[in-house]
């Protein structure tokens, strides 16, 4: 089918491509001879991996440490924030007033204020409310050496333990309000028609929704969905703002520390596209295998 | 017959969905309304029951039942940087070693940015700041400060070919503009020094340097060394004006209420000035530059 398009390249796009090279090397000129920057591209790789000479092997240095805590709050954040946006929009589309109200009123209330505002909330008045309430920090101080090591490979550190799960959680929330959102549109979208030929067949709502309707609202909602869960990698840098130590607050400490800004932020810009990029190329894929199975 | 019907059955459901909406409106309405005041509650209700607990088992209890000291700092190149391993290194990094040492805990450093430092201690993220804090009127309204254990100044960093001819004087005049960091002694330095010109914040001390390179600001305030150290490093482009613009104390900064922290604090800061300790690392992060080899 998209063989029918005509791929061939036409003396303007050559000429298009031109022009915009030209702009690209003009640019490139401009930052190397006018700009008054020493470069020291030769310090980052240490930043990324170095050479531990106690235990005689290469570990990952800060800038790569940031990355994986991106990694681990977005998935972290990701799966409650499906939960919580699969509960609310059926709450939203559900019989009962007061439901329907409940899962309104969270997803206006959420999408309409900035992420960053949310964050500084919870940050600075419901964490400190929570923690002792869970009685976090104790359990944490009283773990054994391995617990604590295990954790701090798979969630974060004991220290910063409470500050990392303030930040899940703010994610996980305001994430949760959009994706209620999708899965809403989604299951709005169904044909009523399969709404009343389950109810004719004696299905209960519970059965209508697991056989039927989701099932057909994940195919609609997949690629909103996945590109929802992309940008939720990229809003992960917002928590920076409240010191956790992912990839972008790595880059400013570095930045701080080394005086190297230009540096700094093209390879935080890379590790980024490094996450992000196969995201999209998966999901992509994920997408077509759908579009091919037949309902 | 069955057009009237029909025409009140729509009117019916119009008059349904209209108190629909009015009740969402006042859920809504209601909702916010509670978990606003909740959240602005919360603390008050809180900071009545926290004096009473500040008073009974004070920061320094706490600390030595926790075994750990947290404190608060951010990256000031020679205060705390980072270095190649990702360690943290720097005069205030040594003294708040010291500290723990000689209370018997470990140390944890809370990395935290600048402008929201203040608030971060109030709400509890750490035990004390220790991060090269300079005493102002205003931000003594709000936190404790210790006696100071040393004495900080700031000082003018211009770009050479815009500021040729200048002398102090000339950079307090309309036209003249100026950067510094935001939430800094340095703005305010800038201020009170050249209130004509023109002066843009930073999140950061090198973007403020980079501003500098490029022309795009005339000259640039921050805590010295940091000016002359940059002017050594950029001969030919950047000048440090050896005038020191505004002495400063520099103390530990600590929550209000806390007598026995100020206390022990203030008394630790004496026994190691009269040991000659103190002065002996400033001299070896502000005035030598030794420290470069481990960056």
């Amino acid at each position: 089918m998209i063989g029918h398009r005509n791929q061939k390249n036409t003396r303007l796009d050559l000429i298009l491509l031109a022009l915009i090279f030209s702009a690209l090397a003009y640019l490139g000129y401009r930052v190397t001879m006018q700009l008054q920057y020493t470069w020291h591209w030769s310090v980052i790789p240490q930043y990324l991996f170095r050479y531990d000479e106690q235990q005689q092997r290469w570990v990952a240095n800060y800038l790569v440490l940031g990355l994986l805590t991106t990694l681990r709050l977005s998935i972290y954040a990701g799966i409650p924030a499906l939960l919580i946006g699969l509960c609310m929009a059926l709450a939203r589309t559900s019989n009962s007033l007061f439901l329907q109200m409940t899962g309104r009123t969270y997803i206006e209330l959420l999408r309409n204020l900035p992420p960053l505002v949310i964050i500084f909330l919870v940050y600075f008045f419901l964490a400190d409310q929570l923690t002792p309430l869970l009685g976090l920090d104790e359990l944490v101080m009283h773990i054994s050496p391995q617990a604590a090591h295990m954790l701090a490979v798979f969630v974060a550190p004991p220290a910063s333990l409470s500050a990392f799960l303030s930040a899940v959680l703010t994610m996980a929330v305001f994430e949760g309000a959009y994706i209620a959102e999708i899965l809403r549109g989604g299951i709005e979208a169904v044909a009523g028609g399969q709404w009343e030929a389950a109810h004719a067949l004696g299905l209960t709502r519970g059965q209508t929704l697991r056989h039927i309707i989701l099932p057909q609202t994940f195919r609609q909602v997949l690629p909103p969905l996945a590109g929802q869960f992309i940008s939720l990698i990229k809003d992960s840098s917002i928590v920076s703002v409240i010191s956790i130590q992912e990839l972008t607050y790595q880059g400013t400490q570095l930045m701080a520390s080394t005086y190297m800004t230009i540096e700094v932020w093209l390879v935080v810009a890379l590790l980024y596209f490094l996450l992000t990029f196969p995201c999209s190329l998966l999901l992509g894929r994920l997408e077509q295998s759908y579009a091919e199975k037949p309902f | 017959m069955s057009v009237v019907t029909n025409n009140s059955n729509e009117k019916q459901r119009k008059g349904v969905t209209m108190c629909n909406r009015i009740f969402f409106y006042i859920f809504f309405i209601l909702f916010s309304l509670t978990a606003t005041s909740g959240l602005f509650c919360a603390p008050f209700v809180q900071a009545g029951g926290l004096q009473q607990k500040i008073a009974a088992e004070s920061v320094i209890e706490q600390i030595i039942h926790r075994g750990t000291l947290r404190v608060g700092m951010d990256i000031f190149v020679p205060w705390a940087m980072k270095n190649k391993k990702g360690e943290l290194i720097g005069l205030e990094i040594d003294v708040a070693r010291r500290l723990a040492e000689d209370m018997g805990v470990k140390v944890q450093f809370v990395p935290t940015r600048w402008s929201g430092i203040i608030p971060a201690l109030i709400a509890d993220k750490f035990d004390v700041i220790i991060g090269g804090m300079s005493v102002t009127p205003k931000r003594n309204l709000k936190i404790n400060f210790t006696r100071p254990y040393y004495y900080s100044s700031q000082g003018l960093l211009a770009n050479i070919k815009m500021t040729r001819g200048f002398t102090l004087k000339d950079f307090n005049r309309p036209g003249v503009t100026l950067a510094a960091r935001l939430g800094s002694t340095a703005a305010l330095a800038a201020k009170k020094n050249f209130p004509l010109a023109k002066l843009r914040l930073f999140d950061d001390e090198p973007s403020a340097v980079q501003e500098v390179r490029n022309g795009r600001v005339h000259a640039m305030v921050g805590s010295q060394p940091l000016p002359a150290q940059m002017a050594a490093d950029n001969p030919g482009l950047l000048k440090a004006y050896p005038e020191q613009l505004l002495k400063e104390p520099i103390c530990f900064g600590v929550r209000k209420g806390d007598v026995d922290a100020l206390n022990f604090f203030n008394n630790w800061i004496e026994i190691q000035h009269s040991r000659g300790w103190v002065r002996q690392r400033y001299a070896y992060w502000f005035e030598s530059t030794a420290w470069k080899k481990e960056m």
